[in-house]
């Protein structure tokens, strides 16, 4: 029993080596779907601007698209499949009338998490981009600006039934959309594939936003789970041999 | 009706002074010009122009050193004249990043070429956050004034002058928000006017911002005249 434990411990070591070693070598999917008025623009985030390794297991994806007509949004996230998402969107709506957007940010995750402790947080600003002496972000229909996403599915959210406006012309206001998990992480849900933030808002014309979010899921290190399984075989068989 | 010589006189140069101020207002953008600086190191600069109306472009771009160690990102918009707010107009969201291990100067300009005189009237904005995507405490403090609104390279106005942020690890801080409407303005843009950003980020310090400033020509004294004077004709017929 001893030396299968032991052969145990060494070949799941060996594995959460391997998973972190090549979780800094390849790339996570990190991707986007920008989503208005019943048209949609998606892709992988490096294909629209850049993506460069700049830790361990953390990438840097920067860039922009302008493929929906009249919308031209910039982004630059620092995320890790570990996982985490931290940095910054911007959207600037060019048409002529207020649109509502629901924009997805979606990195893929390693390895699955049963148990979470997650985290969050979004703060932004907003300008009367064409002078027109008025700007107004407000979330769509009574829901919320910045959604956390496991698997796609609701984790927590902020900014629920918000509003913030200019009313001065070419003027700014910024905004702190409030937290979750901080300072103390709080229980998420398992994440099994994929982590994101959803930014569902309405935007008036010719006015741009900026969003500024975090979103992180706390969780045992791999390591760490193994060793509390081999601990808990290690229990389980002392008290066989006691009884 | 007898028409006095003098103030025929006071009304042509009148006249001539406004046309001229209307006909130099048209700030007529030739294009655009991005410069970025910082103390991580040389970079690669890209922008993209569209064209939204015959004076008026919207651009995004990038700027990125090697292995994107440091990075700005911009979305910007360019309005010559016009005819709704009568007045020329520039804003910009930007993004600056610093992925090295220390301490990253940068200085982004955003710059519309053009010329335009007379007196100016100047409104602008910015807000902004502060993304500390470190695990150890993050600061962003500005380098001069962290934003300035330029008139061929000399600042017109400045915020944030000595500003000083510091963000726990992994959390967003808001910058707060700056406005100002109306300050009067003299002198000429001779070449460009331009939007600059200067700020230093601590190591993994990402900040982002809105931003927009406006200039619009006001009528010359003289044109002013012609209003007074012409109202003055208006009242005598009406007596």
């Amino acid at each position: 029993m001893k030396n299968l434990t032991t052969t145990a411990f060494v070949s799941l070591s060996l594995a959460c080596v391997v998973v972190d070693a090549t979780a800094g070598v390849v790339a996570p999917n990190f991707g986007f779907i920008l989503q208005s008025g019943g048209t949609a623009v998606s892709g992988s985030a490096g294909d629209f601007g850049s993506t460069t390794n700049t830790g361990p297991t953390e990438w840097f994806f920067h860039g922009s698209c302008s493929a929906m007509t009249g919308t031209t949004m910039s982004w630059a996230y620092l995320v890790d499949p570990d996982p985490f998402i931290t940095g910054s969107l911007s959207i600037q709506n060019e048409t002529g009338i207020a649109k509502s957007y629901i924009i997805d940010f979606v990195l893929s995750i390693s390895p699955p998490m049963v148990a979470t402790l997650i985290s969050g947080q979004v703060s932004g600003s907003l300008t009367d981009g064409n002078g027109s002496g008025a700007a107004l972000l407000t979330s769509t229909a009574g829901g919320a600006v910045y959604t956390a996403l496991a698997d796609g599915l609701f984790a927590q959210a902020l900014m629920v039934n918000a509003s913030q406006s200019v009313s001065t012309q070419f003027g700014t206001t910024s905004f702190s959309g409030g937290s979750f998990g901080q300072p103390v992480a709080i229980a998420g849900p398992a994440m099994n594939n994929t982590i994101g933030i959803r930014y569902a808002f309405t935007l008036s014309a010719g006015d741009s936003v900026s969003f500024s979010s975090i979103f992180v899921a706390n969780v045992p290190a791999p390591g760490v789970v193994a060793l509390g399984c081999i601990a808990g075989l290690f229990a389980h068989g002392g008290r066989r041999r006691r009884r | 009706m007898k028409v006095n010589i003098k103030n025929c006189a006071v009304i042509l140069a009148g006249t001539m002074s406004l046309i001229t101020s209307v006909a130099t207002a048209g700030f007529t953008s030739s294009g655009c010009v991005y410069t970025v600086t910082s103390s991580a190191a040389g970079g690669s600069l890209s922008n993209i122009t569209t064209d939204l109306s015959p004076t008026a472009w919207m651009n995004s771009g990038g700027w990125q050193t090697a292995g994107s160690t440091a990075s700005v990102t911009w979305v910007n918009n360019i309005g010559g004249w016009n005819s709704v707010t009568a007045a020329g107009f520039m804003n910009a969201n930007i993004v600056v990043r610093n992925n090295t291990t220390l301490t990253q100067d940068f200085v982004f300009t955003a710059a519309m070429n053009g010329t335009a005189t007379g007196s100016f009237l100047i409104s602008g904005s910015l807000g902004g956050e502060f993304v500390n995507g470190s695990g150890s405490l993050g600061q962003l403090t500005s380098t001069g004034p962290l934003w300035s609104a330029l008139f061929d390279g000399v600042a017109v106005r400045t915020e944030l002058n000595n500003a000083l942020l510091f963000a726990p690890p992994l959390q967003v801080l808001s910058v707060g928000n700056f406005n100002f409407s109306n300050i009067p303005v003299s002198g000429s843009i001779g070449q460009q006017a331009a939007i600059r950003f200067s700020l230093r980020l601590t190591a993994g310090g990402e900040v982002s911002f809105t931003s927009a400033f406006s200039f619009q020509v006001v009528p010359a004294p003289a044109a002013l005249a012609v209003f007074a004077v012409a109202g003055l004709f208006g009242s005598r017929r009406r007596r």
